[in-house]
């Protein structure tokens, strides 16, 4: 029987969905379910990591995990991973979880699949489906080790109700600092701010926008739908958004209900960021932009002229 | 500061790419450097301008990877490595590490700078399980780096809830995001040096390896079959009237798609 261990996503003290979606998926495919959950003053956690539907809770809760650190991170996932057992070790989709799978598959021998969607298994035999090539060809990956280490991609699996486990925490003893790679500070700008992550709506900012007015008048509109705020690579590079807003390949992958796009012209970089939305809304001045080729609904016009005009109507329904 | 680069040679995802019988049809295809690995070099030879960083570089596979490495070259890089081997024909990530690891062991570097994924897999692993295989530190997704000391640098790494400021101790491993800097277009000069240097061109055996010493035998992973992705459909585009179409995509948002 396969055993799934999912890492816990905790983002500012917060469980997200990810953790759920991926528990689902285990017991879909009727595997045993664990969590590793790693940070500071967690254990209040607990029963989300249980009505989450983990059947086994390994915590690692220490000071000295206040802040991500890699190294120590990838420890305790290891330390779990194999007091559990595990063979199909996944993380959600998220930056710290980029940088730590590819550790805990070198430490335990294991395979590694980034950007997973789905997972096949049939006896021993694990294969994967992923994107690859800037999301243009999907690839089948079979799998020649029995562990594999996997990050999935936003949006792949659906968490279902009603999946509640049982309540049964392992204490993992904190790892060793690294000294050679030491995290000093964390320059944030997130607080307060709607996670892009698993947002229900985001809306996003491109280059049409021109400056910080621009900037700020989208902003207005992602206020306004309590959305997520994301930015595609332009204005990042521009310096007009925080490098964590980024959209795209190279930046946060989302799979909102309603994506809204605004001035973003549609670089195959940023579509691979966000074509997994339910629903996508352009606004673009230029009948050619190539966002509108992905582009449920779109607005060929001016957004210094649309945005306003979106935000009174949206209240109007939404009064 | 002996600074190790790696560069990949990879398909440009700007044209299109064609499948028959779940294979990627070579026909038609252009191979350009990975943009990711683009900014390691432009990245080393920042460092060595500004701080007098030796640097190599190292390509593995792709067959002729010389247009790439003189490319690299002509923007700064000082020596090329290609290791091509036939037996890395179906290499996973971490047998690209294996073999990576085989040529920093033999050139007692400071400092590795990887792209921190390359655009024809998209995986984001080889680097960091580099680091893992070396014990040295690492960070990835790097958008800064500044040199403190010769046994310290302190990089930024663009994390989920902020840019993280992260203190290194050499030797280490860093994967750097496209953001770090903006590459330079080599210069007719540097074009024109770049094509009477020697690249360091070898097999396995020549690097001192085997096949089966980096795991060729066993790759830990390998791709069954490519499939066409799932292409959204353009849907209802609205010219006009700005107040007119806009009242009408809400109503649409609202009552059709139900999204509102």
């Amino acid at each position: 029987m396969a055993k799934v261990l999912v890492i816990a996503d905790i983002k500012q003290g917060v469980l997200k969905g990810s953790t759920a979606e991926l528990l689902s998926k285990a017991k879909s495919i009727g595997a045993e379910t664990a969590v590793v959950a790693i940070g500071c003053n967690i254990n209040m956690l607990i029963p989300n990591l249980v009505s989450a539907g983990s059947d086994t809770q390994y915590v690692a809760d220490d000071p000295g995990l206040e802040l991500f650190s890699a190294g120590p991170y990838a420890s305790c996932v290891v330390d779990a991973a194999k007091k559990f057992d595990a063979n199909l070790i996944w993380f959600g989709f998220s930056e710290n979880s980029k940088a730590l799978a590819p550790r805990v598959a070198a430490r335990l021998d294991a395979a590694c699949a980034t950007e997973i969607t789905d997972v096949m298994l049939s006896g021993d035999q694990i294969e994967v489906i992923r994107p690859a090539i800037t999301n243009k060809v999907i690839q089948r990956v079979k799998v020649n080790t029995k562990k594999l280490v996997a990050v999935v991609r936003a949006g792949a699996f659906e968490a279902t109700k009603g999946i509640a486990g049982t309540e049964n925490v392992v204490k993992l003893s904190p790892p060793e600092q690294d000294l050679k790679a030491l995290i000093k500070k964390i320059l944030t700008d997130a607080s307060g701010e709607i996670d892009l992550a698993d947002a229900d709506i985001v809306v996003s900012v491109g280059r049409g926008a021109k400056d910080l007015a621009g900037v700020n008048l989208v902003k207005e509109l992602a206020t306004d739908l309590k959305a997520g705020f994301g930015s595609s690579r332009a204005m990042v590079d521009a310096g007009l958004m925080a490098h964590n807003k980024q959209v795209g390949q190279t930046g946060k992958i989302v799979a909102p209900t309603l994506y809204v796009a605004i001035g973003i012209s549609g670089a195959i970089q940023h579509l691979a960021g966000m074509n997994g939305s339910k629903v996508i809304l352009a606004v673009n001045k230029d009948p050619e932009a190539p966002i509108f080729n992905v582009a449920d609904y779109g607005i060929v016009g001016d957004l210094f002229e649309v945005v306003p005009i979106l935000r009174e109507e949206i209240k109007k329904i939404r009064h | 500061m002996k600074i190790l680069t790696t560069v990949k040679k990879v398909v440009d995802v700007e044209l299109n790419i064609h499948l028959k019988d779940g294979v990627i049809v070579e026909d038609g295809l252009q191979y350009v450097i990975n943009a990711w690995d683009e900014s390691a070099v432009e990245a080393s030879v920042r460092l060595k301008e500004n701080k007098g960083a030796e640097t190599t570089l190292v390509s593995i596979g792709g067959g002729d990877n010389s247009d790439m490495i003189r490319r690299c070259y002509a923007m700064g890089i000082e020596k090329g490595i290609h290791i091509d081997d036939p037996a890395l024909a179906k290499a996973d990530s971490s047998i690209f590490a294996k073999v990576l690891q085989k040529v920093y062991e033999k050139g007692n570097y400071d400092l590795v700078i990887t792209g921190k994924q390359a655009q024809d897999t998209d995986s984001g692993q080889t680097g960091i399980i580099l680091a893992e295989y070396l014990g040295l530190p690492c960070v990835s997704n790097v958008i800064a780096i500044e040199v403190m000391d010769d046994k310290h640098i302190k990089v930024s790494r663009s994390g989920d809830d902020g840019t993280e400021i992260v203190e290194l101790e050499l030797p280490a491993v860093i994967t750097v995001d496209v953001s770090i800097n903006e590459p330079r277009l080599p210069q007719m000069r540097g074009i024109m040096m770049a094509k009477k240097k020697a690249i360091d061109v070898m097999d396995l055996a020549a690097l001192g390896t085997s096949p089966d010493d980096v795991g060729c035998a066993t790759p830990k992973s390998g791709i069954v079959e490519f499939m066409a992705s799932k292409m959204r459909k353009a849907g209802k585009k609205f010219e006009g009237d700005a107040a007119e179409i806009t009242a009408q995509v809400v109503n649409l948002l609202a009552n059709e798609a139900k999204v509102l």
